[in-house]
């Protein structure tokens, strides 16, 4: 294993600028008309104004929507068991209980 | 006229500003392989910022006004705008409606105007050629 752990910082440099050399490539060919200070270097929202840079907020939880929506099915009815009151808490806690007692005492009988 | 100063393919951004649909149809039947405006390089992109050419249908009602001038100004130099459909040109149907704050051109400078409820996809192909020939001549005078 030890061919394997091969280090060079020069491969490292080299490596780099020719990542740097193909960034500049792909940059080199983009659009350099757009004029500076004009509506041209506005973020494009389907023609809406866009609303300043403080309140361009996309909240993490957007992201996620469609894995809630997919699992809402799921979600739902845990929502719905997560009340807050401690006595639904105990409730769900005795009877989880009780169940494995039952699931353990029937595997010592056989 | 040859077309070399250009030298890039040409990209369009379509905009309904209240259109019925129906020039919108024949704008597609142009790019589908019937027509196949595509191979020319003829692509529509989902953004003006990406675009040389505007394609506009519809009157312009009085909401997307304001859009059809931020799309306008947000397509970089040179840039043709090209309108398609008689509603576009001068109302059509909708002429004098209490809503309608076009035609198009009371908006925003059109450079090639396509006639017709709806034209046919022949017309449409033609007002992209004049709008590239345009362009080329942009190009070649390098204006800005």
């Amino acid at each position: 294993m030890a061919s394997l752990a091969f280090w060079n910082p020069i491969a490292c440099i080299i490596a780099f600028v020719v990542l740097v050399a193909i960034i500049y490539l792909f940059r080199s060919r983009g659009q350099k008309k757009y004029k500076k200070g004009t509506a041209q270097t506005q973020i494009f929202l389907s023609g809406e104004k866009p609303p300043a840079a403080e309140q361009r907020h996309i909240r993490a939880h957007n992201i996620y929507w469609g894995f809630f929506q997919a699992l809402k099915r799921y979600y739902d009815p845990t929502i719905k068991a997560h009340t807050g009151i401690i006595n639904d808490y105990i409730i769900w806690f005795i009877t989880l209980v009780a169940v494995t007692a039952v699931i353990l005492f029937i595997v010592w009988l056989t | 006229m040859s077309l070399n100063s250009f030298k890039r393919a040409l990209w369009v951004y379509h905009l309904n500003t209240g259109s019925c649909n129906g020039c919108d149809i024949e704008i597609l039947a142009a790019l589908t392989p019937r027509y196949d405006l595509e191979r020319f390089g003829i692509v529509l992109v989902g953004s003006p910022r990406h675009a040389d050419v505007l394609l506009v249908t519809g009157p312009v009602t009085r909401q997307m006004a304001p859009r059809l001038k931020r799309v306008y100004e947000q397509t970089p130099d040179p840039k043709v705008v090209i309108a398609i459909g008689s509603c576009g040109l001068e109302g059509g149907v909708f002429y004098e409606s209490y809503n309608l704050v076009g035609p198009i051109d009371q908006i925003i400078p059109v450079d090639v105007y396509v006639p017709g409820c709806p034209p046919r996809p022949e017309a449409i192909i033609e007002a992209v050629v004049k709008a590239w020939v345009k362009l080329e001549k942009a190009a070649e005078q390098k204006v800005t």
